[in-house]
């Protein structure tokens, strides 16, 4: 696995939240690089290096996603939406990570091409345990496309 | 008259004194200088078979029916020129010596001649040279023909050893990744069975499980290994230009575990930009970082990382203060599943250092291994730097 | 995180491997009830509660191996994941294979995780230990009348 630009993109507004998140993804064989995105137009835009993102390369999307729903300016379906429908970033894993207990969303995340969906345990303690087994099985036990595949067999992608 | 150009029988062959044979062709429109010409061909080394033609379409018919081996040309032929002659020759793709029987041929007609190909010129009036210059002329064919040929063996034989090349590492790679599952299926359940029956039959029971155990455990390992190192010949060697400063950070970081256990030190000098496959150099470093670490002395591991330009390429090196190699196995230490050490002393199987080399081979450079200052080892491999127009250097 | 007993369907040819990883799976935290086919064609039979399947459970989760005769385990990907009675269940890889260009088409394919198989019993029962985990333990899967 190349840890070499950056391996997770979290999309996550609290930035408690986001701390202990963190936090549980690093361990001491295992430290990847960890972007923050508060809203969803700021995650739409690291991924499709737009906008303040635009220096970024292309070559390197993250391999990552854990997206929250509760996000302001974009919420989080709509982003994986347009994550999911181009093909340029399609392949990225997106795991939904949410404390919403809203009805049909569940459904609507799998619908869209969500990886998985995983509620956000109330238990900080738990939340903690939880987000470990989430950047284990993501992270080693799962394997990720590799970046290059991924824009390679997109062809140019369009925009 | 003309003879017509049949070649002799073969009795020339049998006889020791008899003369080699030589077909020409001669471009003479006056009667007259065809006799004299002949006349001086015959009195020379070889029996002589001719031919005579008068025009160009002439020619290029009689070249295409029965190639002479060298053809005899007056510059002026009336309505066209001997060195009219030699395209033909070439058009027809003929390497024909063609040699010019002349008149009077000014000095810089006579170079020019010679610049367009033409191989020697006799003037007329010195035909007693005409032997020298055909001896010449053949000579050089001859050796002209034999080193085409080298060069065609040796192009053969070339692709020949890529096609051969190809086929192993081919047959490499199937036959390590078809092996993994059933191997596989031995591995584990040999050790399911001694989980489930270790201590419950007897002791050579579990004698055997072990050995069973073991044995499947180290195919599994080499096989891997061996699926690794063939990995290297299949990709495409894509090169970018790539930051090696970067690439060894994320080796380091892969390591991390073995540098703190270790209490490991590792000094950083500069590295450059250049152009590389940055997953394979990324093995590389982790490779020669992982041995400095695995094989240490008594001291904690200090390693130091450096490049220095030398010529067209950087110079890389990783030396250590570990347990050294001795001076005979420097260079057998790159050969696939050699190993210095019994599995007991260190565990591995011997692969790391031939996939680096593979992989710097593969990107057009060296590696070595030399002896370090104080007993350790220093592991240095040359890089092509690039042009620098192709490298671009930003933070 | 499912409160039933989670569904899981394995999709693998070779029984040593799937002896395996139904004997890996039974020892773990949360439990699951296994239904396994063998090939391809079996498995959308499954999934499609067809013919001699008609009565069975759809599965919360499905394991799927790649190399499977009479339909390849892509093709199974492929035709679970543009039906939409079936595509919101989560399908992982479980594979042999290694090389990018299966893990990268599986992906493309929509398939939601890719999984090695390990190649030592221990890194293997290890690796379903997480797969259980992670997808019975901390994932919500669909449930039947979700699908």
């Amino acid at each position: 696995m190349n840890s070499i630009g950056t391996d997770i993109l979290l999309a996550e507004e609290s930035p408690e939240e986001a701390e202990v998140t963190i936090r549980a993804l690093r361990r001491e064989d295992m430290t990847p690089n960890i972007f923050v995105a508060r809203d969803g137009e700021q995650a739409l835009d690291f991924i499709f290096c737009r906008s303040k993102f635009a220096a970024r390369s292309s070559d390197r999307p993250p391999k990552l996603i854990l997206l929250d729903l509760k996000l302001p300016r974009v919420n989080g379906l709509e982003v994986l939406k347009q994550l999911k429908d181009d093909p340029r970033t399609r392949a990225i894993p997106a795991v939904i990570l949410t404390s919403s207990q809203e009805e049909g969303a569940l459904v609507r995340s799998y619908d869209l091409g969500a990886n998985s969906y995983i509620q956000k345990p109330i238990d900080f303690e738990q939340f903690g345990r939880t987000m470990r087994t989430v950047g284990f099985y993501w992270m080693v036990i799962n394997q990720l496309p590799s970046a290059n595949q991924a824009r390679k067999s997109a062809g140019q992608g369009g925009s | 008259m003309s003879a017509t150009g049949t070649r002799m029988g073969e009795e020339a062959g049998k006889s020791v004194a008899s003369k080699p044979q030589l077909h020409v062709l001669l471009l003479e429109g006056d009667s007259a200088d065809r006799e004299l010409i002949l006349r001086e061909l015959a009195k020379g080394e070889f029996e002589i078979t001719s031919d005579v033609v008068q025009t160009a379409e002439e020619f290029r018919q009689r070249i295409r029916d029965q190639p002479p081996d060298v053809v005899l040309s007056d510059y002026n032929l009336g309505q066209w020129r001997g060195t009219e002659a030699l395209e033909i020759l070439r058009e027809e793709g003929l390497d024909i010596p063609l040699i010019l029987v002349s008149g009077a041929l000014g000095d810089v007609t006579a170079v020019e001649c010679i610049k367009q190909g033409v191989t020697d010129y006799v003037l007329k009036d010195s035909l007693a040279r005409l032997s020298v210059a055909l001896r010449g002329a053949l000579k050089d064919k001859k050796s002209r023909e034999e080193r085409q040929r080298a060069q065609e063996s040796l192009a053969q034989k070339v692709e020949e050893l890529a096609r051969s090349n190809r086929d192993l590492e081919q047959f490499a790679y199937v036959a390590s990744h078809d092996l993994q599952e059933p191997l596989r299926m031995v591995a584990a359940y040999t050790q399911l069975l001694g989980e489930r029956y270790r201590g419950k039959l007897d002791d050579q029971a579990d004698k055997y499980i072990n050995y069973a155990v073991d044995g499947a455990e180290r195919m599994q390992s080499l096989i891997h290994d061996l699926l690794a190192f063939s990995r290297v010949g299949r990709q495409e060697t894509e090169l970018k230009n790539t930051d090696c400063n970067e690439v060894v950070g994320a080796a380091l970081k892969d390591l991390q575990a073995a540098i703190s256990e270790s209490g490991a030190v590792v000094e950083r000098e500069p590295l450059p930009w250049l152009k590389a496959n940055e997953s394979q150099l990324k093995q590389v470093f982790q490779n020669l970082l992982g041995n400095a670490l695995k094989f240490r002395g008594a001291q904690a591991p200090v390693i130091h990382i450096s490049a220095q330009r030398q010529g067209a390429d950087w110079i890389f090196s990783v030396a250590d203060n570990g347990i050294g190699i001795s001076t005979e196995n420097l260079e057998s230490v790159f050969i696939i599943f050699n190993r210095l050490h019994t599995r007991t002393e260190y565990p591995g199987n011997g692969i790391g250092l031939a996939i680096c080399k593979k992989i710097i081979e593969r990107h057009g450079g060296s590696i070595e291994a030399l002896p370090g200052a104080d007993g350790g080892t220093i592991l240095r491999f040359a890089l092509p730097a690039g042009r620098p127009a192709d490298i671009q250097e930003s933070a | 995180m499912t409160t039933t007993l989670a569904e899981i369907l394995l999709v693998e040819d070779n029984p040593a491997d799937r002896d395996l990883t139904i004997d890996a799976l039974a020892h773990r935290h949360w439990p699951s009830n296994i239904s396994a086919v063998s090939d391809g064609a079996e498995a959308l039979a499954f999934l499609r509660r067809e013919g001699k399947y008609a009565a069975a459970t759809r599965p919360n989760l499905v394991l799927l191996d790649l190399n499977l005769p009479r339909k390849d385990g892509r093709a199974v990907l492929a035709d679970v994941k543009s039906d939409p009675a079936l595509r919101r269940i989560p399908v992982v890889i479980f594979s042999t294979s290694q090389a990018p260009l299966d893990i990268e088409r599986c992906y493309e394919l929509k398939a939601n995780s890719y999984v090695s198989k390990p190649s030592t019993l221990r890194d293997w029962m290890a690796a379903v230990k997480v797969v259980n985990e992670f997808w019975l333990g901390c994932a919500c899967l669909p449930r039947e009348e979700e699908q």
